[in-house]
């Protein structure tokens, strides 16, 4: 349904171009959970918002992104316009900011069915309760005219995911729904969204940069690094039998109750700088298994079911 | 929640109030930034003319600011131009007396006048400031209702009344326009004694049995020295334009004494006549101290002001 | 919002309070008088004077007196230099005027500021957007004093267009040059003010969850922008109102609109405290209203603001 190819993403700065995202390919069929995994600044919110067109004005793209056949990339705004939360919608990653604080809620509800099923009045709102219903808001009929500050974290978060389940749209990319909420929150949260995708079919994809999140919900990670693909396999096989010195990193940075050894350990060093980015691998000055030619060439993503982009074989990690 | 650290030596609340302060590399950090600011450079140079000629320009002058010309009067429009033989350079006004002479004065009165107010109203303004700051509670709200019925009250009305009821000297001039213009500042530095004043060296100061008042002078005054910078380079032409509207106008300061706000009236008053020099050279002096006021005060505000950066 | 309002009017009592006793005594306390002039009036002649104004009362008999007659009567008392006119007449007379041209400088701020403001982040660093600037430093420069000079220098001495002052029962042709010179540079200010917010605005996160909605850029603008940035607008003229009122004195001397600007003057020239005090008066109830106007507006708009209030 969404094929990502050969995507790359790159901005204009005063300093020079700042890569963000390189040569990223994925697909998700419907009705399919694909997680992508990064650290902060790998890119992987760029990604999604270039599949909605909604990059800053200084991004420049390449490389396809192919929804239904179509390229969206090259899309124009007002055709773009008609995808937008209608077959694709998305969730932002902080409620407190994500919904606008001078309207009530029904209305920024209302304007998603009003601009694209044409519905009004009775109609619309009896379809804004069906989704604040979904998102199990309690008393949701008494506080449609209400704001989004008289409603706690957790609540606008379930605002936002209604409002983008509004026209039962056939992917809906969260990004980082779950970053700004406290952790019971979290794992409200994410059972609702776990909850509405059996219920409504759509395709996910989940952006987040925390291994934890994923775990019980998406089938497929991708796991993204200075805005490449690092790994990318079935869940089970991230988890069970990581292959990348990364996905290793990420996965010891997780904690584990059944683990022996119940330390966490961190990676040192920092994310590459994108203004220049490496010429090797980005991850090698960071990577306890890097060899020197780690540092001179890009390691090519493995084809199959388990992709690897590592120039040391796995069983040779330590 | 507030920790308080018992410090040992005296040295050491000195030590640390002297590092936050005069982080020498700051001040030096600023006055670099300054300097690279083209804009704000040339604009201090004119300035510092500008005082030079109101300073010094009479000196130049073959006529005093008083001295009315007999030998123009009734020919003003055709011979009272700017003419370097009779040593009018920038003219004469409608009364036959030289503008150059008075432009120089007008000047001094404006600068004078601005600069005094200006400075002494921040003063007192951040000194208010911090008191309500250090001090809250019934303190702060006394201060903070003074400032907020300030703020409501016109301040040229304010001025015309008070010019009404006591003269119109100079030094009435200057003090209703401190007492017009006391809140400036105030609010920022509040703000900032009120986090400041957790900080550990004023505990360290406080424990060690320092005065209010030395702590407050001392120690959080001078940390907030930018902001009191900032607000003197926005308060001074603010002065300037107070100063010449209320002359403008024709209450504030008196013949034969001048300032550029009475010039620019007098000079608005007869510029039917088609005598525009009158009106000009006034109004050219008044504009180029305000945009220098104005790129100085940008300036400072890139150089110093810790947002800006 | 009703509650709040009352409250807030209450608030303004005491303070006006205050400020007529403070310029009442100022008033009684000032060196010389409406009456002292070179050539001193004989002494019967003083005491008729003195006694048809009642001065030779006691000082709280006379504050009493003039606020008894300001709280029931509305009746600031008579003028103490123009025989046979009273306050009332000359706010009568002059004030419409000052507020014509002052609604009218008001509606030229917000009209033309606003649009320019919006025009120039939408075109970020273009051509409007550099007028923008230019206006917004020139407007500095050359308060309405200097302005209004120029602009009579331009409009009416070089080029005949409009009249250079007077009022003419307040013909438009009377009206455009006050009410421009007294608002230009407020009106650069709400541009530029304006221009900031809305930049500040579009790049806020929940533009971007309505452009993520699919909405035309312009639905984006009109129904989520536009709102949440004009907000430090409004709370903006409240200032920008004390301002004008203040302007209006010096425009109605240069412009000799016969507004209660020339009043105010000529009476501090005369010491004519009766007419000082009731204009002073009348600016600070001005003031007051204005700035509550705008405090009101605002809580009604901001949603924040009226849910705390409830």
């Amino acid at each position: 349904m969404l094929s990502v190819q050969d995507l790359s993403i790159r901005f204009r700065t005063p300093d020079g171009y700042v890569h963000a995202v390189n040569d990223v390919s994925f697909d998700i069929a419907a009705g399919q959970k694909l997680a992508i995994v990064g650290e902060s600044g790998s890119g992987k919110s760029q990604i999604a918002l270039s599949i909605l067109g909604l990059l800053a004005k200084n991004a420049e793209t390449r490389g396809r992104i192919l929804f239904e056949n179509q390229n969206l990339l090259d899309m124009p705004t007002s055709r773009i316009n008609k995808v937008r939360s209608k077959e694709i919608s998305i969730i932002f990653q902080d409620p407190m900011s994500s919904l606008n604080p001078y309207m009530t809620v029904e209305r920024q509800l209302n304007e998603v069915l009003e601009l694209h099923e044409g519905l009004r009045g009775r109609a619309a709102r009896a379809r804004v309760l069906e989704a604040l219903d979904a998102v199990q808001i309690p008393d949701a009929k008494n506080r449609l005219k209400s704001y989004p500050h008289e409603f706690s974290g957790g609540m606008r978060q379930r605002i936002v995911i209604a409002m983008a389940l509004l026209c039962r749209p056939k992917l809906i990319l969260a990004d980082e729904p779950t970053t700004a909420l406290d952790v019971t929150v979290q794992a409200q949260i994410m059972r609702l969204l776990d909850d509405i995708q059996k219920e409504y079919g759509s395709s996910i994809m989940l952006i987040t940069h925390d291994l934890g999140v994923v775990a019980g919900f998406c089938e497929e990670t991708l796991v993204l690094y200075g805005g490449r693909v690092m790994e990318r396999a079935e869940t089970r096989a991230i988890f069970n039998a990581p292959s990348h010195p990364y996905t290793r990193g990420l996965l010891r940075a997780v904690p584990n109750i059944h683990a022996q050894d119940a330390r966490l350990q961190s990676i040192p060093g920092q994310p590459p700088n994108q203004l220049h980015p490496p010429e090797g691998c980005p991850f090698a000055d960071r990577c306890s298994d890097s060899r020197d030619p780690c540092f001179n060439n890009l390691p090519p993503l493995d084809a199959g079911r388990h992709q690897r982009a590592c120039l040391r074989p796995v069983e040779e990690l330590s | 929640m507030r920790t308080r650290k018992i410090m040992n030596s005296p040295a050491y609340a000195e030590a640390a109030a002297e590092e936050m302060i005069n982080s020498r590399s700051f001040w030096v950090d600023a006055r670099m930034r300054f300097f690279k600011n083209k804009m704000a450079v040339v604009s201090l140079t004119m300035l510092f003319l500008l005082a030079l000629f109101a300073a010094f320009g009479q000196v130049f002058a073959q006529w005093s600011y008083e001295e009315i010309d007999w030998s123009l009067l009734g020919k003003i429009k055709e011979q009272g131009g700017p003419n370097w033989e009779n040593g009018h350079y920038f003219g004469v006004d409608e009364l036959g007396r030289d503008l150059y002479a008075r432009v120089v004065q007008g000047s001094r009165v404006s600068l004078l006048v601005g600069f005094l107010a200006g400075i002494l109203a921040v003063c007192i303004g951040s000194t208010m400031g911090a008191i309500a700051g250090y001090y809250g509670g019934r303190t702060d709200q006394i201060i903070m209702g003074a400032f907020n019925i300030t703020l409501s009250i016109p301040y040229i009305i304010f001025f015309v009344v008070w010019q009404a009821f006591f003269g119109r000297s100079l030094e009435q001039m200057i003090l209703v326009m401190v007492i017009i213009n006391w809140t400036a500042g105030l609010l920022i530095v509040r703000g900032q004694v009120q986090t400041l004043k957790n900080k550990e060296f004023i505990d360290a100061a406080r424990m060690l049995g320092m005065s209010d008042a030395k702590i407050i002078f001392k120690h959080i005054l001078p940390n907030m020295l930018w902001v009191i910078v900032i607000y003197m380079s926005i308060s001074i032409p603010e002065m300037i334009m107070y100063e010449s509207l209320v002359s403008f106008l024709g209450v504030g300061i008196q013949e034969p004494n001048t300032s550029w706000g009475a010039l620019i009236s007098e000079g608005a008053k007869t510029m039917t006549f088609g005598t525009l020099w009158q009106l000009g050279y006034p109004a050219a002096f008044f504009v180029i101290a305000q945009v220098s006021l104005y790129y100085i005060g940008d300036g400072l505000r890139d150089a110093l002001d810790p947002k800006e950066r | 919002m009703l509650n709040y309002s009352l409250r807030r009017m209450m608030a303004v009592i005491p303070t006006l309070f205050i400020l007529i006793v403070i310029c009442f005594f100022l008033m009684r306390l000032a060196p010389g008088g409406p009456f002292t002039s070179e050539r001193p009036l004989p002494p019967a002649v003083m005491k008729n004077v003195l006694e048809r104004y009642g001065l030779d009362e006691p000082l709280y008999v006379q504050l009493w007196t003039y606020i008894k007659n300001i709280l029931f009567h509305f009746d600031f008392g008579p003028s103490f230099s123009q025989k046979d006119r009273t306050v009332n007449d000359l706010i009568a007379q002059g004030f419409p005027v000052t507020l014509t041209y002052g609604f009218f400088s008001a509606v030229f701020v917000l009209v033309l500021g606003i649009p320019l403001g919006v025009v120039a982040a939408l075109r970020h660093n273009s051509f409007w957007d550099y007028v923008m600037t230019g206006l917004a430093i020139f407007s500095q420069i050359f308060p309405n004093f200097v302005l209004a000079p120029i602009m009579v220098l331009l409009f009416t001495l070089s080029w005949g267009l409009l009249p250079g002052g007077g009022w003419n029962g307040g013909q438009w042709p009377y009206v455009i040059m006050p009410a421009v010179a007294l608002g230009t540079s407020y009106m650069a200010s709400v541009a530029r003010l304006t221009r900031g917010s809305l930049l500040e605005t579009l790049s806020a996160p929940y533009i971007r969850t309505a452009r993520a909605k699919g909405l035309p850029e312009r639905t984006v603008l009109w129904r989520h922008a536009l709102k949440p940035s004009l907000l430090p607008v409004i709370s903006y003229m409240g200032p920008v109102f004390v301002y004008m009122i203040t302007g209006s004195v010096f425009i109605d001397v240069f412009f000799s609109t016969g507004g209660i600007g020339q009043n105010f003057i000529d009476a501090a020239y005369t010491r004519d405290y009766s007419v000082i005090l009731g204009l002073a008066i009348l600016y600070s109830v001005l003031t007051f209203a204005l700035t509550l106007m705008v405090d009101l507006v605002y809580a009604w708009i901001d949603p924040k603001v009226r849910s705390g209030l409830k």
